[in-house]
C-alpha cells in the first residue's frame, strides 16, 4: 500500500517519468506551440493548471465512478478544467489566449492529461494525485521551455520576443517551422538516451 | 453488464456532467463581462491604431465612421472575415476618404503560432498602408502587387490580402449603388409631382 504522501509521485514527472522524454506523450501541443518561448510558458502554465485540477478531481471521484464509464467521465472533468482555463485566459490574458489559439481547447484530448487520470489519479489518493499532476505538469513545462528556447533562438534570433543575436543575424527559419520541432525533439531524445536515460526492457 | 451497473453508470455520469455544466455557467458569468470588455477595448485600440488622428469612432451598420477633432469625416473602418490556414481571420481595414487603405489590423485569428500568427505584426500589416487597387495583391500573385508575404505563411498572408481586396471591391460597388439609388429616388420624386 502506498503512503499517504509519496514524494516520488512529484519528482517522477520531472525526469524519471518525464511525459515528453520518457513517456513520449503529449507531443502534439509540444511540437505546435514551442516555436516561441512566451507561448510555451503560457501553454505550460495552463497545462499545469488543467493537469493538477483534473488529477485532483479524478482522485476524489475515483471510488464512485464505475470502471466501464470512467473514460467519458474523465473527459468531462478534463474538458471542464480546459474550459475554465480558456475563459479565464480570454478574460485576463487576451494576448496569450490569441497566440495559443486552437491548442488550448485541444488540451481536452491531450494524452498526458487523460493518461495521468487513467494511470495514476484513478488509483491514488488526493495528495499523491495532486503531486503527480504538479510534477508531470512541471516536467512538461520544462520540456516545452527547453524546446522553445532551442527553436526561437536560432529560428528568429530572439528570446521572449527580445532580439538577442543582433540585427544582422539571418534567422534559421526552418527551426520555427514544423520540421524544426521534429529536429529538436529528435536530437534531445537521442541526447537523453546517450547519457543513459534509456529504460531497460 | 447488469441492469444495476447501467443505472449507477447513468446516475454518475449525469450528476458529473450537471455539476460540470453548473460550474462552467458560473465561470462564464464571471468572465463574460470581462471578455466583452476586453473585446471592446481591443476594437477601440485597433481603430485608434488605424486612425491615430481619429477622435470619434461611430459604429454604423456596416462600418465604423471615423471623425477627427473637428467632426469632419476622415474615413471608415470595415471588418471582413476571411478563411486563413487555421480558421477564420477577422480583419479590420481602415479606408481614407479617397478609398486608399489607411491601416490594417487583425482582431482575431487562429493561425499557427510563430508562423501564420505573424500576420498580426506591424511589419507585415504596415505594408498595406497607403496602397490601393492592385497594389494590395501579394507580389507573387500580381505584377502590380506590392505586398511581401510572410516566409512560410503564404496562406495566412494571402487571406489578409484577399480580404482587403474583397472589401475594396465591395466599397466600389456601394459607391456606384449609392449614385444609382440616388438617381432612381430623384426620378420617383419627379414622377410624383408630374
Amino acid at each position: 500500500m502506498k503512503k499517504l504522501i509519496e514524494p516520488k509521485s512529484f519528482s517522477a514527472g520531472l525526469w524519471k517519468e518525464n511525459p515528453i522524454f520518457f513517456l513520449m506523450l503529449g507531443l502534439c501541443p509540444l511540437l505546435a506551440v514551442s516555436s516561441s518561448l512566451k507561448d510555451a510558458i503560457g501553454m505550460g502554465v495552463a497545462f499545469i493548471f488543467v493537469l493538477t485540477g483534473s488529477n485532483i478531481t479524478v482522485s476524489i471521484i475515483r471510488k464512485v465512478v464505475p470502471s466501464h464509464i470512467r473514460i467519458p467521465v474523465f473527459i468531462v472533468v478534463i474538458a471542464t478544467f480546459v474550459t475554465i482555463a480558456d475563459y479565464s485566459l480570454a478574460a485576463y490574458l487576451p494576448k496569450l489566449h490569441r497566440n495559443l489559439g486552437v491548442y488550448l481547447p485541444l488540451m481536452v484530448v491531450n494524452c498526458i492529461i487523460l493518461g495521468r487520470a487513467e494511470a495514476f489519479a484513478s488509483k491514488n489518493n488526493l495528495i499523491n494525485s495532486a503531486l503527480d499532476g504538479l510534477g508531470m505538469g512541471i516536467g512538461f513545462t520544462l520540456a516545452i521551455i527547453i524546446i522553445a528556447f532551442l527553436r526561437e533562438l536560432p529560428g528568429q534570433g530572439t528570446l521572449l520576443g527580445i532580439n538577442i543575436l543582433g540585427e544582422n543575424y539571418k534567422p534559421f527559419l526552418i527551426m520555427i517551422m514544423p520540421p524544426g520541432a521534429f529536429f529538436v525533439i529528435g536530437f534531445l531524445i537521442a541526447l537523453k538516451n546517450s547519457i543513459g536515460g534509456r529504460k531497460k526492457c | 453488464m447488469k441492469k444495476k451497473d447501467i443505472i449507477t453508470g447513468l446516475v454518475v455520469i449525469l450528476s458529473i456532467t450537471a455539476l460540470s455544466g453548473y460550474l462552467l455557467a458560473q465561470v462564464y458569468k464571471i468572465t463574460k463581462p470581462r471578455i466583452d470588455e476586453q473585446k471592446k477595448q481591443e476594437e477601440q485600440r485597433l481603430y485608434k491604431e488605424i486612425f491615430p488622428e481619429g477622435a470619434e469612432f461611430v459604429e454604423e451598420k456596416e462600418y465604423v465612421a471615423v471623425y477627427d477633432g473637428n467632426k469632419n469625416p476622415i474615413g471608415r473602418v470595415y471588418q471582413i472575415v476571411q478563411a486563413g490556414y487555421g480558421g477564420p481571420v477577422v480583419i479590420k481595414v481602415g479606408f481614407d476618404t479617397e478609398g486608399k487603405v489607411k491601416g490594417v489590423r487583425i482582431l482575431e485569428q487562429s493561425e499557427t503560432p510563430g508562423l501564420g500568427a505573424k500576420i498580426t505584426e506591424k511589419t507585415f500589416l504596415d505594408q498595406f498602408s497607403g496602397k490601393t487597387g492592385n497594389e494590395l495583391y501579394l507580389k507573387k500573385y500580381n505584377k502590380e502587387g506590392k505586398i511581401d508575404a510572410i516566409t512560410g505563411a503564404t496562406i495566412s498572408s494571402r487571406a489578409v490580402s484577399e480580404g482587403i481586396l474583397k472589401l475594396q471591391e465591395k466599397i466600389k460597388l456601394e459607391k456606384t449603388a449609392d449614385t444609382v439609388t440616388g438617381a432612381t429616388t430623384k426620378e420617383a420624386g419627379y414622377e410624383k409631382t408630374d
